[in-house]
């Protein structure tokens, strides 16, 4: 087990976002405010991990012909169990974040790293999989929605920095998250070439 | 592996295993049934928070578009497209009027609001529950407490309140023309229904 290795992956060279391109629904849809990327962004976190960490015990137990039926099974549990806890404890984020809670059983991320990691390794791997994967995730959603939320409300974390009216909601917009979402994957491929070249 | 088993299935399409069947269906209801048990697990536990968070907020969408003591839901004979409650709203042993909860289309989705109308058949207050409009833009209608108050005093004697037009006039937000019309129609069917509910006509 190489933890240097999995975080590096899951943050930079893997990142699941900007790299593998998974996800892409609930990156753009969401990432409006910081509250909304954060929220989303451990949601995904803690169901990858627990589902990795579940996978990964139950994977000599899994007859192979019927493992993505499981997988969903057991990603579809932990998903509506967050929901029910989101909506019982914390009701604001489950309310801005609505029916894309649900939607994270179709997330692809979890379903990929299900397929390709966790039902290949042990647990202890699967779990730091699992944060790894989420936490690039997340960084990436935080990045994403500090971008639109600033230069499409003015504001950050709820906080206005400067008035509404001067802002460009077209960023807040859908075609504003394909515009960031857009950009920062250039960046990404660029910086990687940059780093590959260098070497 | 899996290619071994996949070619042994294709010599022999015809045989099905027993063993082999009952593994796989079983491993798979096993799984499903331990899944279904932590779900009612979870469920009994956040249940009664999730009731008591939504009641809480019906209840403080209904005492801000009328105040009042208490709020009598009323069993409704009739289906009212778009109505999904309509309580009598009591104090000091008087009906003030009623609140009525209704869904609207919006742009996105649903806009779910609370109508409080007085005796006189006029608007009292608007309140939006829960909605999915576009931030920045039909926000600007459903989120603004001061365009849905534009909705106060407003009643049906010069027939159905329009958007931007007409004797009965409810002056929209421009670029949010769809959930203001949305937000509107809503209103408009509080009002009916609350009419209709004073009147007799559905109880």
């Amino acid at each position: 087990m190489n933890i240097g290795k999995q975080i590096k992956e899951g943050l930079l060279t893997q990142n699941p976002v900007l790299v593998q391109l998974l996800g892409m629904c609930s990156t753009l849809a969401i990432t409006t405010t910081i509250s909304n990327g954060i929220g989303m962004g451990l949601s995904v976190t803690i169901i990858l991990t627990l589902s990795n960490i579940f996978i990964s015990v139950l994977r000599k137990i899994i007859p192979d012909q019927v493992r993505i039926a499981c997988y969903i099974v057991v990603i579809a549990g932990f998903v509506t169990m967050v929901d029910l806890l989101l909506q019982a404890f914390f009701p604001d984020i489950a309310e801005s974040l609505g029916v894309f809670i649900p939607l994270i059983v179709v997330n692809c991320i979890i379903l990929a790293r299900a397929e390709s990691f966790a039902s290949k390794n042990k647990p202890a791997a699967a779990a730091v999989d699992g944060i790894c994967q989420g936490i690039g995730y997340t960084l990436v959603l935080l990045i994403i929605s500090a971008i639109r939320e600033f230069l499409g409300s003015g504001a950050l974390a709820g906080n206005q920095l400067f008035p509404a009216e001067y802002s460009a909601s077209l960023i807040a917009q859908p075609v504003g998250g394909f515009l960031t979402l857009g950009c920062l994957i250039a960046l990404m491929q660029w910086a990687q070439r940059k780093v590959k070249g260098g070497k | 592996m899996s290619n071994e088993k996949s070619a042994a299935a294709a010599k022999q399409p015809l045989t099905i295993d027993p063993k082999y069947v009952g593994r796989i269906s079983g491993v798979l209801l096993s799984i499903c049934l331990v899944t279904a048990l932590l779900l009612g697990v979870v469920n009994s536990i956040t249940k009664p928070k999730i009731d008591a968070i939504q009641a809480e907020k019906i209840r403080a969408a209904m005492s801000q578009v009328l105040a009042a003591d208490e709020y009598l839901p009323i069993q409704l004979q009739k289906d009212l497209q778009g109505v999904q409650s309509v309580s009598e709203a009591r104090a000091g042993g008087g009906t003030l009027g009623y609140v009525v909860q209704v869904t609207a289309s919006g742009s996105q989705g649903e806009i779910q609001m609370m109508v409080g109308v007085d005796m006189e058949n006029r608007v009292t207050g608007v309140s939006v529950i829960k909605h999915s409009e576009t931030p920045n833009i039909g926000t600007k209608v459903v989120a603004d407490q001061s365009v849905l108050d534009r909705f106060i005093g407003m009643d049906h004697s010069y027939g159905e309140i329009t958007v931007n037009s007409g004797t009965n006039r409810f002056d929209g937000v421009s670029g949010a023309t769809v959930s203001s019309r949305g937000v509107a129609a809503g209103v408009n069917v509080a009002l009916t229904a609350a009419f209709e509910t004073a009147s007799g006509l559905v109880e």
